[in-house]
This record gives C-alpha cells, structure tokens and sequence, in this order.
C-alpha cells in the first residue's frame, strides 16, 4: 500500500508505476472494493488523505472538496445550510458488507445514485469540475467552479462512473441543491408489475411532480413494516414546501381513492431503505443491478421468474431493477438477454455471494465496436494500463 | 482568427470529390456550385465566411456513415452542420472540408409517454420537441433562445442551455441516449431510454464536444409535464449590486426559480423602446423571476420572493397576474438582443461565467473596460447561474472598431476567468473563444483533452480549427515525458 497526501506524490508514484510496468489499485475507504472486476495489482494506491472541504458556498450552490472526504462529513457539511447532493447518495454498506458509505470519490467514480436520480439526475450531473492526475502522471484540470460552464470536452461525465481507470481525482467542484422542506410518500397497491409500471407513469403525466417512483413486491413491503393488499406496491414521493406537497398530495389522492399517505419522518425512512437496499440486504444469493427502460421492467421480470427463483424491487419508476437470485452466471446471462430483447440496457452484479465473477463478467460486456473505444479512451488517459487495469473490463 | 491552412490538394480535387460523393448520397444532395454553397457559409457568428469545399445532405444513417468512411479514407476534413445557429462558429465551414448537413434529418421517430422520451432525427428543431408533445402535457425543459431554429443534433454538439436552465439544466442533463456516427463510419448508440449506461460516458462527452468527435445521428431526449402554473416577478434595483444580492439572498432561501435573468440600464432601455414591456426605465438593474410548479407553490413562493426583493431594497416590483402579463414581462428580456441591434449598428454577444457574487465587481470592469475601448456595453445575465451575455455595441463600418470590440470581448472573458468563472456558460467555444482557451486551461489541460480527441479521430478530420488554438498530431501526445532520465519502457515501440 502507497499512501500518496497530493497530486505530485501520485504523479511520482505513476511514474514510478509506469517504469517497472506495474498496475496499481486505487482506493481510498475501499467500501465499494467488491465492485467491478476482481483484477490483480502489482501495488495499491492510497489517497484516503486527499480529505477535506476546501470552499463551500451555499448559495453559490458550490461545494469543493477534496475527493477522498468521507461521505458523512460531505452530508453534514451540506446540513449546516440545509442542502444536499440532490442525487441522493445510496449508502450500500450492508449489501457491500463494508464499513460505511465511504467518500465522495468513490461515489463520483462509481456514478452511484439513488431514488431522486430519476427526476434530478445522477452523481455526474452534478460534478462541475476536477484537478487529476492522468495515468500518464500529467496534472490536468477540467470543468470549472461555476454551475454554468461549457468550456471544452466534459470531462466530468466520463470521470465519473469510471471506477479509476482514467485518472485520480483530488479536488472536486459539486453543485449543491437546497434541501426540500417536506416529504410525503403515497402508496398505491397494485395487481401486478405492469400496472404498478402504468400507475406510476400516469402520476408522471399529472403535474403533481412526483420525484422518486418505486414499486415493492408484497413480500418485500412487508420487510419494510408496509402490508399491502395487493401482489404490488406502488410508492411515490412528493417532495417540496409543506402546502405544496400536501396539497398535491391530496389531488393524488382524490384521483387514487385506494392510496395510503406516509408523512415526512416515515417516508423519509422508507426510502432510505429503498435507496441503500436494505430491503434485500439479508436475501440469498448474488444482487444485481438493472438498469432497463421503465416500461420494459414488467417483461424483463416475467422473462426470468420463468427460469429463476428470485426476490427484486424495482426504483426509477421501473427502470432500476434490484435483483438477490441465485449464485453463477446464468442469472446474469438471461439479465442481459432479456434486456436485449426488451429495448437493451445495463445489468451489473453488486454483491457477489459465490464465485459468480470468475465466471460472468460483473459489468455489462460491450460490443466490440465500443469496446475499441473504450481502449482507446483509457489509452489517451492512462497509455501504460496503471490505473485500476481491468477494474471495469478485462483489457480496460 | 486564423484557421488551419486549407490542403491545396484536396482543393484541387473538388470536382472528384463532389462526383464520389455523388456515388454516396443522391445527386441533389450534394452541393457543388458557388451560390448553392454561399447558402452555408457562415453560422451563428456572421462575422466569419468561408464557402466550404462542398455540402452534401445524407438522407439516411448509412449515408451518413458513407460519406465519413470515405472522407475518412480520403484524409478529406469534415464539418457537421444541423441548422447553423451555432454563436461561436462551430459550424464554420473550411475551405478543404466537406459540410455534412443533418438538414433533411427532420423527423420525430417516436413519442414514448411510458417511457416520458422522445426519440427524434438530430435535424428536428429544439421547439418542435415540444410541439409534438404538448397536446399531452408534456415538454422539452432546454429552451435556447434560438429554439424555434436550432436542431437537437446541433443542442447536443453545443450542450444548449437556456434561460430555465437553473431548474431544469442543460441539453446534457436532459438526454438519454444518442446514435453517433465515427470518423470511420461506425454506427454506435450511447444509452437509450434507460438510465446510467454504465461504462464510460461517452454520451456525456459527446454532448458538448462542439462536432469534434463524431455525427449525432438520432437523439432520445427525456420529456417533461408542463408545470401547472407559471408566474414571474419584474423588480428594478437601482444599483446592480443589490440585485445581484437579492438573487443569491433567493437561492440562499431555499429557492431555485425556473429562470431569474438581469438586465442592466442600457439593456432596459432599449428592450423597452423595442418592446413596451413596462420596464422600470430608471432602474440600474432588474430582474425577471419565473417560478413554476404547482399553483399554490408557485403562490406562495411569488410571496416569498418579494419579500426577499423588499428586504434587498427593490426599488419597483410587479407581479405578473396573467399569462399575457408574464409573457409581456419576457418580451423584454426576449427582444434586448434585436432591441440592442437597433441603437448600435453592430454588436458582439460574449457568454462568460463568474461566480454570482462577483457580479457588482464586474459590472465595475466592464464599465472601465468600456471607457478604455470607447464602447458601450449592454448586459444582459442568466443571474441565477451566474452567466453573463455582455453585448458589445460597435460599428463594424468605422475602421477598427470590430478589433476594438473583439479585444474588449476578450478582455471581458479574461475577467470572467480571473473572478472564478468560464470562457462560456451555454455558446460554445468555436472558432470565436479557441484562441483564449489558454487564460482558462493549461497546455497539459488541453492536451489531455486533445488526447480524448485522438480517441475518436486520430487524424483531426473532424471540424478541425474550433476549441483548440493549437492542434498537435495524435503522436505526439501520446507520447510520455522521460522520467528520472530516461523513458519509460526504453525496449516499447514508440508511437
């Protein structure tokens, strides 16, 4: 293990790297280690001392910090001026079987998001700008300090969710969004997938401006203290000032005679359990992740309860399936041939409970036309493969 | 502003380039002759002309596709164009290049209400987005003032904002999926109607790249209800500090308001000479303040907010009761860019970003900046978002004055970096910032990203001459510095 303060000490570390051709692991908390490939580094690179806020200014919207701070000081931080990261930062811990939500570098890396992704965006909507060092060694910056900026390539999109094989990152630039005062969930019960998929987007079509949407089978609700009368529950957050969301909530509940109503502490609660799937966390098996079109959600699950004995529920108003089935690779294989068959999308194994990545590849594999430009991306980042090498693909 | 040195050969051959391109695509597609291509000369930045080698009109993907492959093949440079509305020159032909237009790519191909997407060719305009959906309560969030013209390919190259682009973001933050066309001819699709792809964002460097990386060749952008009601705020200040004041004192509060724009006392002015909006014509600053959602949130915010306005010493405020009121409060602010163009012959629009509290001391800048040059300035800002559109009036018929005024423009975005900020918040950077890219970035930092570029075109065919004021051959960037003496892997081939 390397333990790097700065940019210049992994510029110096990289080179170093570069030199006796050696592949190095980076990780600061290393709560998110079991994603992406197992690869085999020659050494680790640490940058758990790259923590810190370094400006924060709330009604700049402005958050820089330093990228390896943990996630609880970023969440209190934000706290003190009643703001939030408005991607709702899932904290996976119990299915990781990590210590902690670990730092905000390693959500950015990972691109991970929660229920409010569906309306506010994800974790790389909200990076503005970074300070790197490339796998080549160099210093480079990109983006900026402002929520408005088209200045160059976006570096920022391709950053995030590339789980460090481009590039360290130090200091970050987010933007901030203010905290809504309250938040209301209604529930709806319903016969089945598809007509909690079709609830959920006749509510998108009002203008009561629903912001997070899932759906829970029975026996899952239950887990969450929720009875249910129907095989599906179909969950809707109104979020925003008091005489809005009660107000809308109302409308919505007027229209849907059969809706329950869930005030601010219970919803809260419920959907940080949807958020940090806590609902599967003691389920069998492997978990997966799927991120399909909504619509398409209902054929998706109908396709594998024919082959497969399984628990999911579903967030993103159906387009994020999370999914505990059975160890080995034909869960996922059948995952990725039933979104094949139903307008494509992205399945990727979270926690693995056997020895399922040694025989399917975790992250969705890419064709061989953007397989070459995903190599040729990582070569123009990190030409001699010393970043995270084979962290998301073999030979990437 | 110079551009790359055309290729004399490739010049020399345009008439065999025009008939191979004619192989390609039908034969009415490809235009050839003087005044054909004279319709194509310029975008959004007039100042710039230049008739481009030829332009060719692909109807389909794989012509498309064709036409790249074989410029690819025939180291012929290309420049992709959807309606030319570009501000920054990002659809500037060049003299040995081929104009790809997405023009006859006019099509919606599916509207999704299940999956609140549209699916659409990049040569479908910005509005028509909406107008395909508004019949159902739903609409396209980005707004570019250019809407009615503008493509949705174009929105992508350039990652258009708008003026609701505080709430709502940028094209980025409103595109699930796109079909992209490669230097080489490969048809590869980037996310979809999910969300998250998973792998490397590619959709997200596309978006913004400015035509460097490759063709959008379909686009699937996420749509949106309609907000129930719409109500704005007209309040004059009679200093500009306390406006820019009163916007952070609303975010500060908890508020993101669909749009809160500024205009400055000569923008006022003409904008109401133009458009009889009832501005406060004595105010030194006002602000326009939408909120949108749920009626009796947008009520009770409207209250809010003017009370925010009255505590920061607002010295006028409206509220708008009617939507005939709201609109007459954005025709104003809609019209200053032709209401400017009628007391000055000329001018030039910047589009920097600083940090919203630097806004009183640039607006002292710009004010000894304008003395200095000898020209007035108007502004008009995006306040919420700090993005700033300075409108530098000039006389391009008086010798001089356009270099004066381009000198001042780029005095103005220098002052932008300097104060925390940006080159440009939503215009682009083209041909018309490529040359003050270094106040911002480092040579590494541009490196880097010309390393990306190399990526998706290794032999810089594509739109070549925009973003970056230098543009160094793929070898050479990948080559690595020597360490410690000597270079790493003394026994690897270079390249």
């Amino acid at each position: 293990m390397i333990n790097v303060t700065g940019l210049d000490d992994a510029a110096a570390v990289i080179a170093d790297a570069m030199e006796q051709q050696q592949h190095l692991g980076v990780q600061a908390m290393a709560t998110k280690a079991a994603l992406g490939r197992d690869a085999d580094y020659d050494d680790v690179i640490n940058v758990s001392a790259f923590s810190g806020i370094i400006d924060y200014q709330p009604d700049e919207l402005i958050l820089t910090l330093r990228a390896g701070t943990p996630m609880h000081e970023v969440e209190s931080t934000l706290a003190s001026a009643n703001q939030m990261l408005a991607f709702e930062v899932p904290d996976l811990h119990k299915i990781l079987a990590s210590q902690s939500a670990g730092t905000i570098g390693g959500v950015l890396a990972t691109n991970a998001s929660g229920p409010r992704r569906l309306t506010a965006g994800a974790a790389r909507d909200y990076l503005l700008g970074f300070d790197a060092i490339s796998g080549r060694g160099e210093r480079f910056k990109s983006g900026g300090k402002v929520v408005k900026n088209v200045t160059g390539y976006d570096l920022s999109k391709l950053i995030c969710g590339s789980y460090g094989t481009l590039a360290i990152f130090d200091e970050v630039t987010l933007k901030t969004l203010p905290k809504p005062e309250t938040n209301i969930s209604l529930l709806f019960p319903c016969d089945d997938l598809s007509a909690a998929v079709a609830r959920i987007a006749g509510i998108f079509a009002s203008p009561h401006e629903p912001n997070a949407a899932a759906i829970l089978p029975q026996a899952i609700a239950a887990k969450a203290g929720i009875d249910v009368a129907g095989a599906m529950l179909a969950i809707i957050r109104l979020e925003g000032i008091d005489v809005s969301v009660a107000d809308r909530a109302a409308h919505l509940l007027a229209a849907h005679k059969e809706g329950v109503k869930l005030d601010n502490d219970a919803s809260t609660a419920l959907w940080q359990q949807i958020r940090d799937v806590d609902l599967l966390a003691e389920a069998d098996g492997d978990i997966w992740k799927l991120s399909c079109a909504p619509a398409s959600a209902p054929a998706i699950i109908a396709t594998l309860f024919d082959q497969f004995d399984f628990q999911f529920f579903a967030d993103w108003a159906g387009g994020l399936l999370w999914l505990a089935g059975p160890s080995g690779a034909e869960f996922g294989t059948a995952m990725r041939s039933a979104l094949a068959a139903n307008g494509n999308g992205h399945a990727q194994l979270i926690r693995d409970s056997g020895n399922s990545k040694n025989v399917i590849a975790p992250l969705q594999p890419l064709s061989s036309a953007h397989y070459a430009l995903h190599k040729r991306v990582k070569a123009a980042f990190d030409p001699r493969s010393v970043l995270n090498f084979g962290r998301m693909h073999d030979g990437i | 502003m110079q551009m790359p040195e055309p290729d004399q050969a490739v010049i020399d051959r345009r008439e065999t380039i025009c008939r191979d391109l004619r192989e390609l695509v039908a034969a009415d597609c490809v235009i050839d002759s003087v005044e054909g291509r004279r319709a194509y000369d310029a975008d959004g930045l007039s100042a710039y002309r230049q008739l481009p080698l030829a332009v060719v009109l692909p109807e389909t993907v794989q012509q498309i596709a064709a036409v790249m492959k074989y410029c690819h093949s025939e180291g012929i440079k290309v420049v992709p164009r959807g309606s030319g509305t570009s501000l920054s020159g990002g659809a500037l032909p060049l003299a040995d290049a081929v104009l790809v237009g997405l023009g006859k790519f006019n099509r919606i191909l599916e509207v999704d209400y299940a999956n609140r997407c549209v699916v659409a060719q990049p040569g479908v305009t910005n509005l028509a987005i909406t107008h395909a959906v508004q019949a159902d309560g739903f609409y396209y969030a980005p707004d570019p003032s250019s809407q009615i013209a503008c493509s949705v390919g174009g929105n992508v190259a350039e990652n258009s904002g708008g003026v609701h682009c505080l709430k709502y973001g940028l094209t980025t933050n409103n595109l699930l999926g796109i079909e992209l066309v490669t230097i080489d001819g490969e048809i590869l699709r980037l996310g979809g109607k999910h969300l998250d792809a998973g792998d490397y964002d590619l959709m997200g460097v596309m978006t913004g790249s400015e035509g460097l990386l490759g063709i959008v060749s379909e686009v699937t952008l996420r749509i949106l209800q309609k907000p129930a009601t719409q109500r704005a705020l007209l309040v004059g200040f009679d200093d500009t500090g306390s406006a820019a004041k009163a916007v952070g004192d609303v975010i500060g509060a908890g508020i993101i308001p669909a749009g809160m724009e500024m205009m400055d006392g000569l923008a006022i002015n003409a904008a109401e000479d133009f458009a009889n909006a009832g501005y406060p014509r004595g105010a030194a600053a006002l602000l326009i303040i939408e909120l949108d959602g749920p009626e009796i949130e947008v009520n009770t915010l409207i209250d809010r907010v003017a009370k925010i306005m009255d505590s920061a010493g607002a010295s006028s405020l409206k509220v708008s009761n009617s939507e005939e009121e709201r609109n007459l409060f954005w025709a104003g602010r809609k019209s200053a860019f032709p209401a400017v163009g009628r007391i000055s012959p000329d001018y030039l629009c910047m589009d920097g970003t600083i940090p919203r509290r630097r806004l009183p001391d640039m607006m002292v800048r710009m004010a000894s900046l304008s003395q200095k040059y000898g020209l007035r300035v108007a502004n008009v800002f995006h306040a919420g978002d700090g993005n700033l559109h300075p409108l530098i009036l000039f006389d391009a018929n008086q010798p001089g004055e356009l270099q004066r005024a381009e000198d001042f423009g780029a005095d103005i975005l220098r002052a932008c970096v300097e104060m925390g900020g940006v080159l440009t918040g939503e215009h682009g950077v083209g041909v018309e910032k490529r040359d003050l890219m270094g106040i911002q970035f480092t040579e590494e930092d541009m490196k880097q990203q010309q390393r990306l570029k190399c990526a998706f075109d290794a032999d810089h065919l594509l739109n070549p001459g925009k973003m970056f004021p230098h543009l160094h051959r793929c070898a050479e960037l990948g080559r690595l510095h020597v360490h410690k003496g000597k270079m790493p892997f003394p026994d690897l081939p270079r390249f």
